[in-house]
């Protein structure tokens, strides 16, 4: 069953649909945000929030377009917003980031050499860094490479969730992949 | 193809959505470029770590928060049938206030020629005020129907007694 029949399912008065729509996405929605924004908790709040949305304006969503397109872009939306609000509120981003470090995952220090004895150790360390990589893009770079490489999605696609051209897109994603490639290269020799 | 031309078909080479004829020109600029083979190298591994990073997972109560916010949501809608009467009476004011204007816009086209015309006022003098009758002596009220002058009435009324007495003195003396 694809998208839309469930979609059509849905309000056609089947509630269990939209369970299963809930099901679909819940995982993709949650790592594309936290990916773009960073803070784990709030990714979930911001899940939450997009199947509110979904829940409630289901019935004009244009059935010709593509159900995860929709989604996606509500998703995106939200994220925009929440890294605009961080922006205007420093004492929020900071917050966030001692909470992350609060859960025991304090970065480590990549100077540090001997803090790692073994591989698992290291494997940590290169998530981490990874991590970090993606944070320090640009937020345009970062949503559009995130939403490629991470989530699969085609460049048309992204020029739609993003309300950007064909181009636009393309160009920010070369940067972005570019970019993250150099900040990612010394911590691969 | 140059190095230039190389970083600018890069993300299609890596994408895989190059057309066939600069697929060759790419590849071949690889094999002959080893700087440009390095960054493609770099690119490829540090876009294969991202696409390898652990996915998180949704905490275990994600749903059941989900579905208490879905039924306050229901529970805080509108229900249909106050939906539709909030249409009927938005519907009744806009009628009322139609009709309202049609009453004013007709009013003031009304001709000063059909205003009703009033007599004019006449001044007289008013009328006295009725005097309250007062209450009569019962026997005055009593005479009027036997046809007799008042004051004879009212005489007799009052000798009455003392002829009375005077006949019975008279009749006891003769007896003596």
């Amino acid at each position: 069953m694809d998208d839309s029949a469930v979609v059509t399912a849905f309000l056609g008065g089947e509630e269990r649909a939209f369970s299963e729509l809930v099901e679909r996405y819940q995982t993709r929605l949650l790592n594309f945000i936290y990916r773009t924004i960073g803070d784990r908790e709030k990714a979930e709040d911001l899940v939450q929030e997009v199947f509110i949305r979904v829940y409630r304006h289901l019935h004009r969503f244009d059935r010709s377009k593509k159900f995860s397109t929709w989604a996606y872009t509500i998703a995106s939306n939200l994220a925009k917003n929440e890294l605009r609000n961080r922006s205007r509120n420093p004492l929020v981003l900071m917050q966030a980031v001692q909470k992350n470090w609060q859960d025991d995952d304090r970065p480590l220090q990549f100077e540090d050499t001997t803090s790692r004895p073994d591989d698992m150790y290291r494997k940590r360390h290169l998530r981490e860094i990874v991590e970090e990589s993606v944070a320090k893009l640009p937020e345009h770079h970062r949503h559009v490479f995130v939403l490629r490489e991470l989530e699969g999605k085609s460049y048309e696609e992204i020029a739609e969730i993003t309300d950007c051209n064909l181009g636009t897109v393309k160009s920010r994603l070369n940067r972005a992949r570019n970019s993250f490639a150099e900040i990612v290269a010394p911590y691969m020799e | 193809m140059d190095c230039r031309e190389f970083h600018k078909t890069h993300s299609a080479f890596i994408d895989d959505t190059l057309s066939g004829i600069e697929l060759v020109g790419v590849q071949r600029h690889i094999a002959e470029c080893e700087e440009c083979a390095k960054h493609d190298a770099i690119v490829r591994r540090s876009l294969l770590l991202f696409r390898n990073l652990p996915r998180i997972e949704p905490s275990p109560d994600f749903s059941e928060r989900l579905n208490i916010r879905i039924r306050e949501l229901k529970n805080a809608e509108v229900p249909p049938v106050f939906h539709h009467s909030r249409v009927f009476a938005a519907t009744i004011a806009v009628s009322s206030a139609l009709m309202l204007g049609y009453i004013g816009s007709s009013l003031r086209e009304v001709d000063s020629s059909r205003d009703i015309v009033f007599p004019p006022v006449v001044a007289s003098i008013p009328e006295q005020e009725l005097v309250p009758i007062t209450t009569p002596a019962p026997a005055l009220v009593a005479s009027v129907p036997a046809g007799l002058p008042i004051w004879t009435a009212a005489l007799y009324a009052e000798l009455a007694p003392i002829h009375f007495a005077s006949a019975d003195r008279q009749l006891t003396q003769s007896g003596r």
